[in-house]
């Protein structure tokens, strides 16, 4: 951030104005009741003579890049503003009245100058500027995503209201940006709480995401520590009727179960066994969907044997530990991770996912942790889950009932077979046996006895004869 | 026929046991594998018998152990230690099984109080007792708490592995359960190694002078 820095040189009386502006405004914070007073004021005379002029509708300027930015300040609304009692100077400091003109100030773009402004607020707000430096908004920022929010883009630059203001359904500046999602979010249990009179315990945005430290919902854990700061008794809620809940808990989302309309899906994490965390790509070098592609060969998606292929390929990486694969339930998209229903709709029933064929079973995806946390997927067929190769490839995953390996089935029928096939035909053999056997005896016996009856009939004639 | 005594009553104890809940596990564990195609219990139901019996059964190990530790009836255990001798038993106790019974031959293994297996028998037994149920009892837990035994379901190479070798163990127990209830009934009457197993006495012929 080249620029960043370069806004970044002030001069030591620039600092000093600044470091005054921030006490200013840190005790005006600290007591609400007087900035309140405060913000009642009217605007000092220097703010007026900037107004003067900046409160023309249609004052703005012609940039480098043919963008036009307008300078045009609502003085109402300033005044109103929290920085209505820093004045005009509180920010714009490097304005000198004497050398003020359209002309000595060189901004290329809108974006670049929004970006560069951003010095500005972290001169006052260090500590939250360093949450948002954290935040995958940040992150985007640094890699030249063109619409991820900077400062301004949240909080007007002269109208900032303040907290509590933003902590509304009416005014919650995310939704800007994440329409969607806030609009299932709005329709959700929560928002429907949030959105009753005088109700403010039910969570907005940034009671889960947080306001400046947004962060990845779809990381590891997802936002699920969110969701047990308010719902700290969730996990002995669920042990008195879910067996094995703190496994659930660690390998199903929330909204998996308590969204109960969602497309879920089964993303399978790159994980090391070594450093017991999820494998993350390196920034500046992707390996992993270039190797994902690679290895599907047929490009519809990895089958057992190319994610098989694809495992063996990380793990010559020279890794201390084995890569291997660990899965996580979750919903398909954010939208229906916000679409959140009261407890008594939630799945409960085991059969929903512990059953062949089940719906949550049916999308798989294969992912790495990218370098801002966010996962970079690739996806995969669902055969991976049930075929034998996936014993070693995706060994950290299986859901008992639906992820049968099709493999055992065959040799547990064939045992089955054998267990009932074996007396059945050692019974027979020795039934058929005994008969033949008997068969032969009674040959035998009635063979003897008819050498018996001639040989006494034979000695009865001969005795008859000697007679 | 002669009577001698032969299965003490904490060997009776721990064979029925075993029996019922063998029976138990193998008809749980096809409820809880198949749930979808088999619907005998609720999946929760077959989890948590499964889960119980399991235990039962691990206590119930501890019983034959004990008992054959501290009594001189783990003389039926003994290896033989001449291989030789040992297969050639063998192979005379198979070809019984195999041909001679058929014809009304005898059994060529003589019972007695402290040779009450056959070289098969013992054979067999020992491999079951000291090595196939102690791993699926172990396999058994590591499965009834992945969470807890996450440290040794990772170094045996994850769920899935435990799981493949506990369905194995499985499928041989399913087979043998049934090929064992079958042997039980050669003995000289088809209900007479089931009588002995209830009342400790086997029938031997007696020796001659």
């Amino acid at each position: 951030m080249a620029t960043s820095r370069g806004a970044g040189r002030v001069t030591r009386a620039t600092f000093k104005t600044d470091f005054v502006i921030a006490s200013v405004v840190g005790f005006l914070v600290l007591f609400a009741g007087t900035w309140a007073r405060a913000a009642d004021k009217p605007l000092s005379e220097p703010d007026k003579t900037c107004l003067a002029c900046h409160s023309q509708e249609r004052l703005e300027k012609k940039l480098a890049n043919r963008e036009t930015l307008s300078l045009h300040v609502q003085g109402d609304a300033f005044a109103k503003s929290v920085h209505g009692v820093i004045g005009c100077a509180g920010c714009h400091a490097d304005v000198n009245l004497k050398s003020h003109s359209a002309k000595t100030k060189k901004i290329t773009d809108v974006r670049e100058y929004s970006i560069a402004s951003t010095e500005i607020c972290r001169g006052c707000h260090a500590g939250k500027f360093k949450q948002y430096e954290g935040s995958i908004h940040a992150s985007l920022v640094r890699d030249g995503n063109p619409v991820a929010p900077v400062c301004t883009d949240c909080h007007s630059p002269h109208a900032v209201s303040p907290k509590a203001v933003y902590e509304t359904m009416a005014a919650v500046p995310c939704k800007n940006c994440h329409a969607a999602i806030f609009n299932a979010y709005a329709a959700s249990m929560h928002g429907k709480a949030r959105s009753k009179p005088g109700e403010s315990a039910a969570p907005l945005c940034s009671d889960c995401h947080s306001a400046h430290e947004v962060a990845v919902a779809s990381a590891r854990e997802g936002r699920k520590t969110a969701c047990l700061g308010c719902h700290a008794g969730a996990l002995g809620a669920h042990q008195k009727w879910l067996p094995n809940a703190e496994l659930h808990f660690e390998v199903i989302s929330c909204p998996a179960c308590h969204s109960p309309t969602a497309k879920r899906r089964v993303d399978l994490r790159l994980y090391n066994s070594m450093a017991q965390q999820d494998v993350s790509e390196q920034k500046g070098v992707p390996k992993f969907e270039r190797r994902a592609r690679s290895a599907d060969a047929q490009g519809g998606g990895l089958d057992a044997i190319e994610l098989w292929n694809l495992m063996k390929v990380f793990n010559r990486d020279g890794t201390a530990g084995k890569t291997t694969l660990r899965g996580r339930m979750e919903v398909s998209s954010g939208v229906e991770a916000h679409q959140l229903a009261d407890k008594g709709q939630a799945l409960s029933d085991c059969k929903i996912c512990h059953s062949e064929g089940a719906a949550a079973f049916q999308s798989v995806t294969v992912s790495i942790a990218g370098p801002d946390g966010r996962p970079v997927r690739y996806g995969a067929n669902k055969e991976v889950l049930n075929s034998v190769i996936s014993v070693d490839s995706v060994s950290g995953f299986y859901a008992i009932g639906a992820n049968r390996i099709k493999f055992l089935d065959i040799v547990f029928l064939l045992s089955l077979f054998s267990g009932i096939a074996v007396p059945a035909v050692h019974l027979t053999a020795k039934w058929v046996f005994r008969r033949y056997v008997n068969k032969i005896e009674a040959a035998k016996a009635s063979e003897s006895a008819t050498d018996r009856s001639r040989h006494s009939a034979g000695g009865r004639r001969g005795g008859r004869g000697s007679k | 026929m002669e009577r001698i005594y032969v299965h003490p009553l904490p060997v009776r104890l721990w064979h029925w046991v075993n029996a019922v809940g063998f029976v138990v596990m193998i008809v749980t564990g096809i409820q809880i594998r198949y749930v979808g195609l088999i619907d005998m219990m609720s999946f929760k139901t077959a989890v948590n018998l499964h889960n119980w019996t399991g235990f039962l059964l691990i206590g119930n190990f501890f019983i034959w152990l004990l008992f054959y530790l501290f009594s001189d009836k783990i003389k039926a255990y003994h290896p033989e230690l001449s291989p030789t001798k040992h297969f050639r038993a063998s192979f005379r106790q198979l070809q019984y099984y195999g041909y001679g019974i058929f014809r009304g031959d005898p059994n060529p293994h003589h019972v007695s109080v402290y040779r009450k297996f056959n070289p098969m028998q013992s054979m067999l037994y020992q491999v079951m007792m000291m090595l196939i149920v102690p791993i699926q009892f172990y396999t058994g837990i590591l499965l009834w708490d992945v969470k807890r035994f996450s440290a040794a379901v990772d170094m045996l190479g994850g769920v899935r592995v435990v799981d493949t070798v506990h369905v194995l163990i499985f499928i041989f127990f399913t087979s043998y359960i049934l090929i064992h209830a079958y042997l039980g009934t050669l003995g000289h009457t088809p209900a007479a190694h089931f009588k002995e197993m209830f009342t400790g006495y086997v029938e031997v012929e007696e020796k001659d002078g």
